[in-house]
This record gives C-alpha cells, structure tokens and sequence, in this order.
C-alpha cells in the first residue's frame, strides 16, 4: 500500500469514528470509538514520516498508541463502573439529529479549507479538513450532551482532530513539545476523570446541566 | 549567578517545595514551608527580574528557555503576587476543617499544587518556545483545577469542572493557533526544530505568511483569551473565583490571568509585523477590551457576593489592559503599569475578603456592612482596595487607567474612549456603594473580634503604600523596565 493510501485510509477512519460516536448512546461504546479513534491518529505520524525521522515517528506513535488507546479507556471505563451510568438519556440535539450535524460539519470543514488557501502538505488535500471537522464534532458534543464523561470524551476528540491538523500543517513540530502536549492531554483527562467521579460522589448523578447553582 | 543558571533555579525551586511539600506529615509543616518558602521564591524571583532587567536577554537550553524585558517584568508579577499569597495563605488556613482549616491531606494537595502552580507560570514566563508556552499554559490550568475544590462541596465541584473543560477546550484551540504560526513560518525555511522559537520569529516577522498568521493569531486570542477572562470568553471566572480559597482566588487574578494574556502580548508583535504593521490585531484586542469593560460593569452593578464582584473586576482590569495594548504607544506602557497596579490592589481585595468572609461566615455583602470597625487592618484592606480597584485618586490605578485613556485621545478613537468612562463610571457608582456601606453601614450581624497580627497589617499596609506611592512617583528603573518591556511589544514609542 502506498503512502498516500494509508494516510486516505486511516482519515476514512477518522469519520466513521466521529459518525459511530455522535450516534451512539452507550457510553462504554462511545468510549471504545474514541480509544480506535486515537490510535488512529496516534499512527499518521508513522504513515507520514516512515522515511525520515523514523525514531521520532515511532516514539511519537508508540506513546499516543499507549495514552489514547489505553490508559483513556481504562480510566474512563473505570469511572463509568464506579458512577454507575450507562447510557446518555434524552441529550439536548438527538443522536440521529447529531450524526446529520457531524455529516455538515464535515462538508463545513470542506468549504473552510478551501477558502484558506493553506500550504500544500505531505499529507495531502484531505488531512486539514478531516482533522477540522473532528473538531468541530468534539465541540459539538460538548455542549450538546449531558453526562460529564460524554465531554471527557468531546474533549479528546477535539484533541485528536487538533493531533491530526497538526501532523497535516506542520509535520515537524519538535518532539520535546509533542511529548508535552501528549502529557498534558493525559493528565488533563485524569484530572477530569477524577472530578466526574467527585461529582458523581456529590451528587449521586454525573449530569453537567444539573450543575447551576452558581449564577450572575 | 549566571543567567541561564537563575533560570534554571527559579523552574527548580517550587517543583523541589512542591515535592518536599508533598513528604511532609502535618498541617502546620506544609503551611510553614508554604508561607516561608513561597516567600523566599518570591523574593528570588524579583530580585532575579531585577537582575534580567538591568542585564541584556538571556537564553538557557539551547534557545528554548530565554528571558527579556517583557518576561523579566512579569517575572517580578509573579514574585510579587506569589510570595504575598503564600505569606496570606498562613493566616487564612488556621483553625478548624468547618472553617476553612486545613487536614493534612489537604495540606498537602494545596502545598504540592500551589508550588507547582509557581512552576508552571515560571514556564511559560521564560519560555522562548511557542509549544512549550502551551504546554506551560495548559500545566496551569491543570495543577490549579483542584486548588479551587480544596474544600469538596457541590459548589466548587461545579466551579472545578467548568473551570476544567472552559478552560482546557479554550487553550487548545490556542493550540491549533501555534500550529498554525509553524505553518506561516513555512517561507522562512527554519529547522523544525526552530521553527516555533519566538526569537527566531520575531527576527523575521515581516517574512511570515499573513494568511496564517492572521488565522494563528485569531485562534490564539480565543485561546488564551478564554484563560485570560476577556469577556465574552470569561464565563468560567467568576465561579472559580468566587468558589478557589481566597489565596487561590489572589494568585488566579493577580497573575494568572496575566500569565495567558501574556501569550497573546508574545504572539502580538509577529501578528502585526506580518500584516504590515496596519494595527489589525491591535484593533481585535481594542474591541475585546472594550467589551470586557463593558460586560463586567453590567455585572458588577448587580453584585452582591464580595468574591464574585472581584472576579468581574478582574475581566474589567483585564480589559483595560487589553485596550492599552491594542491603543499601541503610550497605551502600551500604561498597560503593563496597570498590571502591575492591578497585580498588587487585586489580592489585596482577595485576602481581606476572604479573611472578613471567614469572620463572618459569609461573602454576602450586605452582611458586611460596618467590618471596618469589627476588623481594622481587614476592613481598612477592603475598602482601600475596592477604591484602589474603582480607579480613585491617587491610588495608582487611576493615574494607569488615566494614561490609557490619554493613549485614546491620541489615537483619536473618540468612541472608545467615551464607551470606556462609561464603563469605569458605572463601576465608580456601584462599588462606592458597597465601600460606604463596609466603612460606615449600621451593622447587621455581629462578629468575634480578632486579634490583629504583624504580618496582617504588613500585608495591608505594603500593598495600600505601594499603590499609593505608585500614584504619585513613577521610580526611573520602573519606568526604564515598563518602556524595555514595550520595546518588545512593539507599537509606536
């Protein structure tokens, strides 16, 4: 398979994750399409760099590998175990509503890059906008769900479509921030992933909209 | 000491406390090493930016770690607000786990993040790389999300998790923002190792793409904006405030805010010399500013929680200062002077009220009326930092926010200097109100008196010196360092 082929593959991939997710209610579902999601892009650096810089691509991939596919399941799997939810009920844009919300923001995503004018990159014409539209829908979901896990999940879809922008603009951005920002990510989904299960220990529910009190 | 080496120590120091903290077994130990030792840090830290300022930039690690007059400068911020915090941060955690006291394992979850906290800010002040800045923003984010839930209640929970996803989401779309600065510096040819180093940028500004650019500093500026509290993108700010330890609430509004908008005053230069100097995104930062004035005079005429009214203030200050910046020229200056300002009359404010607010068991302000009289040194702290805060003379935030207004009408902008005395003017009415009532209302509920301490009336009595003092001599190396700092904002002089 050439270069080319593996990158287009893996971006198909991308969207039939984003789609799977918004219309998926099962919570430990979603939370399985979003760890395939990240090793997914965790793997377009070793699609995109295999010539040169092999050592860089495979540490970069390896630890993504191991963050998204891995540690983020289990973790977040554990909460969902510990707070005792299983579905996300009645969310404020529906899941069929959400998969047709997901399908326009990809032909928006579309459009953006063409009045861009971006700088042509190894990763050919379909990285930006791919990467673009996965995080529009990791926005969407933010605000459109209820249960604070569904965020956690929002908001490594956001980082993954941010992963995948990055890897398509730039390529070379030096592995010490990388890993950094690898690390943040981690850490900041632990520390999410705490608070939700504080929450749930509070407030014997982890639904966010509940969360009002503090007004004006 | 060696510049690269001071470097190295200040990034070591809080992360060595932060662990040391951490080992230790009492309440009484962890807040001891934090009030001595956050005040030794500070202290080095400024006495550090004194020693960067008066020398030429300095570069550590290969070029990723680099100091100048813009990062010496808010490097004295941060000892400043840093080493008074933790000095307050004694006194407000005494007594009982009802009152706000401390257990050990709090102790020691405070103590690791309050340190670290000072580590990562470090980071970002220092460093010469745009990723690493990122890095360093969102580590703050991180590291301070729990100082706010120190106590668990359903409140702070709420305020942790909006301050969490608010936050994290907003910073990472400044991520996308770098990304995209390393796409316009593409023409450049840098190694990609070099690409996202500031010094390097900056060198060669004008060479960048302007469609990127313009793009990179547009995400940016929601990014850190966000973190920053520039209206519309504060909404996590008033909960985390309001709902932090008032130490916390200190070091939040007093520096870290200033901390991301700091970001934004890094990225500022590269925006505007690869759009040719037209004051594009200058023009952005003077309608943020505008609004946050705005918005934050709206709410702070309805406010009556003590803590809340301080955190809309702080989106107002913020936005004076993000007008200045963007009026360019003497509007720089004023600006950065107003941080300083800003960064010394906000904890105040913060630490009498949190200590009144443990007096009385409320933040109500109606419930305060007459604490002056209660508590001396804390009431005589509230009221002089609410003035200080409203722009009264000859507190020095009068004369900065005089200065940026005086940038204004040299730029001609008519409308946006009426828009912003329309703004001050409402919050001059609707805090006047509440300090009348603090110094001079009938009291409502009684409290125990408190014994008065030195370090108590030392933290009043500097900070209410130093504003005063500032209002009316301007000391030459001060000025030197605001203009040096400019400099590297760029603008007309």
């Amino acid at each position: 398979m050439s270069q080319g082929a593996g990158v287009e593959a893996v971006l198909a991939l991308l969207v039939i994750t984003d789609l799977l997710f918004l219309g998926s209610s099962r919570l430990r579902s979603c939370v399985r399409v979003v760890a395939m999601q990240g090793i997914m892009v965790s793997v377009l650096p070793l699609l995109l760099h295999g010539g040169e810089g092999v050592a860089r691509a495979w540490v970069l991939t390896a630890g993504g590998v191991a963050v998204k596919g891995m540690v983020f399941p289990l973790v977040l799997l554990r909460v969902l175990r510990e707070a005792g939810v299983r579905r996300e009920v009645e969310p404020f844009v529906g899941h069929t509503l959400s998969v047709l919300v997901g399908a326009s923001a990809l032909v928006f995503a579309l459009w953006v890059e063409m009045q861009l004018h971006l700088p042509a990159t190894a990763a050919g014409p379909l990285a930006v906008p791919v990467g673009l539209a996965t995080m529009l829908i990791g926005l969407f979901v933010i605000v459109s769900r209820r249960k604070a896990i569904t965020q956690v999940l929002g908001y490594i879809v956001v980082e993954n479509g941010i992963y995948a922008v990055g890897v398509a603009l730039v390529g070379g951005v030096p592995l010490l921030v990388e890993l950094g920002v690898l690390l943040d990510v981690f850490v900041a989904v632990f520390i999410m992933s705490i608070a939700a299960y504080h929450i749930s220990r509070e407030f014997d529910h982890i639904d966010v909209d509940q969360l009002d009190r503090l007004r004006g | 000491m060696e510049a690269g080496a001071l470097i190295w120590v200040l990034l070591g120091l809080p992360t060595l406390f932060a662990g040391l903290c951490l080992a230790l077994r009492s309440t009484r130990q962890v807040l001891i090493l934090v009030s001595v030792g956050g005040a030794a840090w500070g202290m080095l830290a400024g006495v550090a930016a004194c020693t960067f300022l008066a020398t030429a930039p300095a570069a550590a690690a290969r070029g990723w770690l680099h100091v100048d007059a813009l990062s010496a400068y808010h490097l004295l911020l941060l000892g400043l607000v840093q080493g008074a915090s933790s000095v307050y941060a004694w006194g407000h955690f005494q007594g009982d786990a009802a009152n706000e006291g401390l257990t050990a394992g709090q102790a020691r979850r405070f103590g690791g993040l309050w340190f670290g906290a000072a580590a990562a800010m470090s980071l970002v002040l220092f460093s010469n790389n745009l990723g690493l800045m990122w890095v360093g923003i969102e580590a703050t984010t991180l590291l301070t999300a729990f100082l706010i839930c120190l106590h668990v209640s359903p409140l702070s929970l709420e305020a942790t998790w909006k301050y969490l996803v608010v936050c994290s989401v907003g910073v990472a779309f400044a991520f996308v923002g770098t990304l995209l600065v390393g796409a316009s510096a593409q023409p450049l040819g840098l190694d990609p190792s070099e690409m996202l180093l500031w010094t390097r940028l900056r060198a060669s500004a004008p060479h960048l793409a302007a469609g990127s650019m313009k793009l990179a500093f547009l995400f940016m500026l929601v990014g850190y904006g966000t973190k920053a509290g520039l209206a519309p993108l504060h909404s996590w700010l008033p909960d985390a405030h309001s709902q932090a330890p008032a130490p916390v609430s200190a070091l939040f509004s007093g520096f870290m805010l200033n901390a991301a908008f700091y970001c934004i005053l890094r990225v500022l230069p590269l925006a505007e010399a690869a759009t040719g100097d037209r004051g594009w995104a200058r023009d952005l930062l003077i309608g943020f500013g505008v609004v946050s004035i705005l918005v934050a005079a709206a709410f702070i005429a309805f406010q009556r929680d003590g803590k809340r009214l301080l955190a809309y203030s702080s989106v107002e200050h913020l936005g004076v200062i993000a007008l200045g910046v963007g009026l360019g020229g003497v509007g720089t200056v004023a600006a950065l002077w107003h941080t300083l300002n800003h960064a010394i009359a906000k904890p105040l404010a913060f630490f009498a009220v949190g200590r009144l607010g443990k007096l009385y068991g409320t933040r109500d302000l109606g419930a305060l009326a007459g604490a002056a009289r209660r508590s001396v040194c804390w009431g005589a702290g509230f009221c002089g930092g609410l003035l200080a805060l409203m722009g009264v003379a000859p507190f020095a935030i009068f004369m900065s926010e005089f200065q940026v207004l005086r940038a204004a009408a040299a730029a001609r902008t008519f409308g946006v200097m009426a828009l912003f005395l329309i703004g001050t003017a409402i919050v001059f009415v609707c805090v006047l109100r509440h300090v009348i009532r603090t110094a001079w209302g009938e009291e409502i509920s009684a409290a125990a008196p408190e014994p008065v301490r030195m370090v108590d009336v030392g933290l009043v009595g500097g900070a209410l010196l130093c504003l005063l003092v500032l209002g009316v001599w301007l000391p030459a190396p001060l000025a030197n360092a605001l203009s040096a700092a400019a400099h590297v904002i760029g603008g007309q002089p």
